[in-house]
């Protein structure tokens, strides 16, 4: 009977453990691995992609209201790490995840082959920003925030890195980042990266807020931009 | 009267002009606010099994199903698919939107 309760017990706390531990930030292997190999077939990401405009729009600009966020220019390494982890409900995302199956997207190569084209796209000239210009004190607080905690993996231009499924956070919408940064930081979005959580867990409000308006007010490199904010896709015309 | 056609036409398309102020065009909604990437094109082929088709859906429930879960009080079911979304649309927008739903077959 001791025997039966202590291994019933030990089941227990190995359930428990297994259900409370934080999902692997970056596993490799799997579909994503295979994707990253493989040479993209950008004429067919196109086509792939049309699914994605009907929320993150043909430009892949996403909006500025931050309600869908831009892709456009993103690193293929993220794109599909994203994709993958909403798909494998590593990361809960309810609007996205249909789009994210295998029957609307498809497997290894249509992954390979839509990340790819939407890494290529030209990026939004006019992102949404936050409210406080450059000159200003909240400015000035977001900037010295960012070099002292985000420069690291993010980029001193928030290019991120590619090689480490970092995410260019230049250009991308600030109610976008506001939004994710607060989910991070409350554990809501699973996927996050531990050491992220870390770096950002005696953030108040109002240091998120500063911090991400001097993100969304970063320069783009001109040659990543479109010409203009009204460049439409000539793909889906 | 050629000069009568001339002011017919130019009445028409005074009216013309006058008119898209005040209806808003639920087609172009649907698909402008997003509802057709779940729901289909024709809102009759939603992406998922467990989306409802909306075409010919009744305009009143259609409406009082938008509001009940922009505001929340419906939270059940795939609507945390959609909620994240109708901030996007006003009452006069989805007003507009379920009239066009329910002139659909």
């Amino acid at each position: 009977m001791k025997t039966h309760v202590s291994a019933k017990a030990l089941l227990t706390a190995a359930g428990l453990a297994l259900s409370c531990s934080v999902w692997a930030w970056n596993e490799g292997g799997g579909e994503k691995d295979e994707a990253m190999h493989l040479t993209p077939n950008v004429e067919n990401g196109m086509d792939v992609f049309e699914v994605c405009t009907a929320c993150h729009q043909p430009e892949g600009w996403g909006t500025k209201d931050g309600t869908f966020p831009q892709l456009a220019g993103q690193h293929k390494s993220v794109l599909l790490k994203q994709l993958q982890d909403i798909r494998a409900k590593n990361r809960d995302n309810p609007t996205m995840y249909p789009f994210a199956l295998p029957r609307e997207i498809g497997g290894p190569q249509a992954l390979a082959d839509v990340v790819a084209y939407i890494e290529k796209l030209p990026m939004n000239p006019d992102n949404g920003k936050g409210p406080w210009p450059k000159g200003t004190p909240q400015y000035a607080k977001g900037e010295k925030l960012f070099k002292e905690n985000c420069v690291k993996c993010h980029g001193e231009h928030g290019e991120g890195d590619a090689e480490k499924f970092y995410p260019r956070i230049q250009g991308q919408h600030y109610k976008y980042m506001l939004r994710q940064f607060e989910w991070i930081e409350a554990g809501k979005r699973r996927n996050a990266n531990p050491d992220m959580m870390k770096q950002i867990k005696n953030f108040t409000p109002d240091d998120q807020k500063a911090v991400i308006n001097y993100v969304s007010r970063i320069p783009v490199p001109k040659k990543d931009l479109a010409p203009s904010k009204d460049w439409r896709n000539p793909d889906f015309d | 009267m050629h000069r009568a056609i001339r002011l017919i036409v130019a009445a028409a398309a005074c009216l013309a002009m006058a008119a898209p102020a005040q209806a808003l065009d639920g087609a172009q909604l649907f698909k402008k606010k997003t509802c057709w990437a779940c729901h289909g094109k024709d809102a009759k082929t939603p992406v998922m099994p467990n989306y409802p088709k909306l075409a010919g859906q009744n305009a009143a429930y259609a409406l009082a199903q938008m509001k009940d879960i922009k505001s929340g009080a419906r939270n059940n079911g795939q609507t945390a698919a959609m909620k994240g979304v109708m901030h996007l649309v006003s009452e006069e927008e989805m007003q507009a939107i379920a009239e066009w739903i329910a002139t659909l077959k």
